[in-house]
């Protein structure tokens, strides 16, 4: 009895307190409910925004943050990457222009998780929980038209420096596409910091393999481009990318015989992986109607940074001959940047930041796209000022002790880049065509810049001749070949140069050193070939041509002149064969048509 | 309302049996840890009269992760004096789990679970990837960091340029007083895996 009666003593007692802790709760639940920072009402929304897209099986991020429990058990560690804006790795500054994919948190958001993990991390009512964004395990736009695999897979050793490869994908194509969008799968996730995906027409980087597919090392990339047909479009991918159609009318121009370029930044990651990357070609029937550019501000020339320097200033500044609308920045130095500035200068003296890092990061690297784009009238000044810090104190420095540091491409080396993608505001009529006159003046400006520099007076001589005007191509293209004796491309355009201003031997001795120099250059042996051909030089032109026929057996205009040589020469048989061939592989071959019919007249008895 | 009032009352009645119950959970060994097979093992008892080498590393840390060659290659340069020990504080990680890992990144060093943190409180562990090395004796010699090869989790140096595990072992193997005491480790918080 005694027993039971104090059971029942201590059951008052305690619930008496309970009703007083409970009415206690309830008068003040309300201000306290909205004070409870919970994981589903108020960290869920910012998880599945920022951290998710990394963050989920088969992405780049090394754990999943999709539900409470893996918050909750990464939750001390998300307080202090975020507080410390380490995660989620986002470069600029929040300013005037926003970004596509803006991972930037407030200060408000970080707080929240600071809270959150003062109050023992609460998971809160489960009505509180926004959807969680479901991710497609497989190719993002579904299906692709065409999949290229790498041809062989590139080991990532266990241990020691970052390891920059690149992947060449011959692309199997026979007629031109247009493509409107790109996924890169780069492999294994995790090992790859961002990938760039370049268009290389003109087979120059098959030529750096060892055996064809075997890929080649490097950081920076440099392709040849024809004289004038730039690529505007940035194809690049971050851990988290999700492909993006381009925008509506700016397809991506796919030739046969071009070569898609892989550029990938891989860190060791304590055991031995294969990487082999695959990417999906979309294509679209619409034909490109706007035609992006992409300017490069830049002053690798003044890259000299003396070892303990901790700031560096370099600086690049353009004045756009024509209104551009700004669409996307790619930001691009190495280890050594700290600060990138990107501005610009309007004609009524105003001035706004496009771009803002304050703490480099070569591993975070990416190309900003502005959610719309900027507005840069003619007579607007873009500029660059970047600072460098090659002091001890910066831990990435990759020289220990510091070292002094020039331009480069290694990754011990230094850059000083950005690359400004706009889309010109007036139309392309025949008599302007604003892409031309801006990258004309920006060549201009490289070459005033860095006035030994190779590629500068390549670049401006290659649209000069686009243009026609010949005798200042010739003289720039004189000055790279001088900068570089016997380069077979210099070699080969000065030849074509010359044999466009009618200067027939002139331009067979540069288009002979351009063959000798790279046999197997097609476009040096297609064009010695003609020129040989211009001036009745049959017996040599048929050698060239079919040396060009041989090194691409599917180009109708190597056949079509090739019949043509031999016909001048009397070899109607085979100049017949060539002829058919020519109209074989293009039946709308004009030349390879009326060549054709008139010797086909002639061998009729 | 009576059948709660009951069942509160019979919980409070329970509560000095629970405490009761710790006294003898709190008194066993402290740096008592698991093998994959789940028998206890006493780290610094079993690595018989060597210098005990604890490095607390998890399955999906990459910082710890990308340290597995080198842990690798100092538990082979100093194997006859110390005795290198790879020590799991998440309870979540399964003797499977485990296994898989050791066999990715290719290590040979003995595995322990330490699913209640006896070893991370013996040797005031915070992080993984971080060292703990104890004497015959059992005395704690250092505790932190195994180089200087990260400043933060976002930032990592080349190469390393100051290398504390190393320095301690070639000062304790050598009978000689270690440098340094202890030095804060980067990495993946052992706070969050309780």
């Amino acid at each position: 009895m005694t027993v039971s009666a104090k059971r029942i003593g201590l059951a008052f007692l305690f619930f008496a307190i309970a009703a007083m802790a409970f009415a206690q709760a309830h008068a003040k639940s309300k201000p306290e409910e909205e004070h409870r920072v919970t994981f589903n009402r108020d960290l869920a929304p910012i998880v599945f925004r920022a951290c998710a897209p990394c963050h989920h099986p088969g992405e780049a991020g090394p754990f999943s943050l999709l539900t409470y429990g893996d918050l909750k058990s990464h939750a001390r560690q998300i307080a202090d990457v975020t507080q410390k804006r380490i995660m989620p790795p986002w470069l600029p500054e929040p300013g005037e222009f926003k970004f596509n994919d803006d991972l930037h948190l407030s200060p408000e958001e970080i707080a929240l998780f600071q809270k959150w993990v003062e109050a023992d991390m609460p998971e809160g009512p489960p009505a509180d929980l926004p959807i969680a964004p479901k991710f497609n395990p497989g190719w993002h736009l579904g299906q692709p038209d065409l999949i290229l695999h790498a041809d062989s897979s590139f080991e990532v050793p266990a241990s020691g420096s970052d390891v920059y490869w690149n992947f060449v994908f011959r692309v199997p194509l026979e007629k031109t596409r247009w493509i409107k969008a790109i996924e890169i799968r780069p492999g294994e996730r995790r090992l790859v910091h961002h990938a760039n995906l370049i268009v290389d027409r003109s087979e120059s980087a098959r030529r750096q393999e060892k055996s064809p597919g075997s890929g080649f090392p490097g950081m920076e990339l440099q392709i040849e481009s024809e004289s004038f047909d730039p690529d505007g479009h940035f194809l690049f991918w971050k851990p988290g990318t999700i492909p993006e159609p381009v925008p509506q009318g700016m397809a991506l121009r796919l030739d046969p015989g071009n070569d898609l370029v892989l550029n990938t930044h891989l860190q060791p990651s304590g055991k031995a992986v294969k990487i082999q990357p695959a990417i999906g070609i979309y294509f679209t029937n619409e034909l490109a109607t706007k035609f992006p550019l992409l300017l490069q501000l830049e002053n690798d020339r003044k890259l000299d940074i003396p070892p303990g320097e901790q700031n560096f200033v370099v600086t690049d500044e353009f004045a756009l001959p024509e209104p551009v609308s700004l669409l996307a920045i790619y930001p691009h130095a190495h280890y050594l940047g700290r600060d990138m500035l990107a501005r610009a200068k309007f004609q009524n003296g105003e001035t706004k930041t496009l771009l803002h890092i304050s703490q480099w990061n070569l591993n975070w690297q990416a190309v900003f796209t502005y959610t719309t784009p900027v507005d840069l009238p003619a007579g607007t000044t873009v500029s660059m000022r970047y600072t460098y810090d090659n002091s001890e104190k910066n831990i990435a420095n990759p020289n220990t002790p510091p070292q002094r540091v020039l331009a480069g491409n290694r990754a011990t080396d230094e850059m000083a880049h950005l690359w400004l993608q706009v889309l010109p505001q007036s139309p392309t009529t025949e008599s302007h065509d604003p892409r031309r006159v801006l990258q004309e003046a920006l060549a201009h400006h490289h070459v005033e810049n860095n006035p030994d520099n190779f590629e500068a007076h390549y670049n401006l001589a290659a649209m000069l001749q686009a243009r026609g005007v010949l005798s200042q191509s010739i003289e720039h293209y004189q000055r790279a070949l001088a900068l570089r004796p016997g380069d077979a491309v210099v070699e080969n355009a000065l030849g074509s140069a010359f044999f466009s201003a009618n200067d027939l031997p002139l331009a067979i001795v540069h288009l002979s050193a351009a063959a000798k120099a790279r046999p197997d250059y097609f476009d040096s042996q297609y064009n010695l070939g003609l020129a040989l051909a211009t001036s009745g030089q049959f017996p040599a032109a048929i050698e060239h041509l079919r040396a060009a026929s041989k090194l691409h057996p599917q180009d109708a205009d190597a056949e079509a002149n090739l019949g043509g040589a031999l016909a001048a020469n009397g070899d109607t048989q085979e100049a017949i064969a060539h002829l058919r061939r020519a109209l074989q592989l293009n039946p709308q071959h004009a030349l390879a048509r009326e060549n054709l019919d008139a010797v086909l007249k002639d061998a009729k008895p | 309302m009576r059948t709660a009032g009951l069942a509160t009352s019979r919980m409070l009645l329970f509560v000095p049996a629970l405490a009761f119950c710790l006294l003898p959970l709190s008194a066993r060994a402290p740096q008592a840890a698991l093998d994959l097979d789940g028998k206890t093992v006493d780290p610094i008892k079993a690595s018989r009269g060597k210098i005990a080498v604890l490095i607390f590393v998890s399955t999906d840390c990459p910082i710890s992760n990308r340290y597995a060659p080198l842990l690798q290659h100092m538990n082979e340069a100093y194997s006859t004096k110390t005795k290198f020990w790879l020590v799991y504080p998440d309870k979540r990680a399964t003797a499977q789990e485990i296994a898989n890992h050791l066999k990715q990144f290719h290590y040979s060093i003995s595995p322990l679970r330490d699913p209640d943190h006896s070893l991370v409180k013996l040797a005031k562990a915070a992080t993984t990837p971080e060292a703990a090395v104890f004497d015959a004796q059992g005395r704690l010699l250092y505790h932190g960091r195994i180089d200087n090869w990260y400043e933060s989790p976002a930032r990592s140096r080349t190469a390393a340029t100051t290398h504390e595990l190393h320095d301690v072992l070639e000062a304790a193997t050598n009978g000689k007083p270690t440098p340094l005491a202890s030095a804060p480790a980067v990495g993946c918080y052992i706070s969050d895996l309780e």
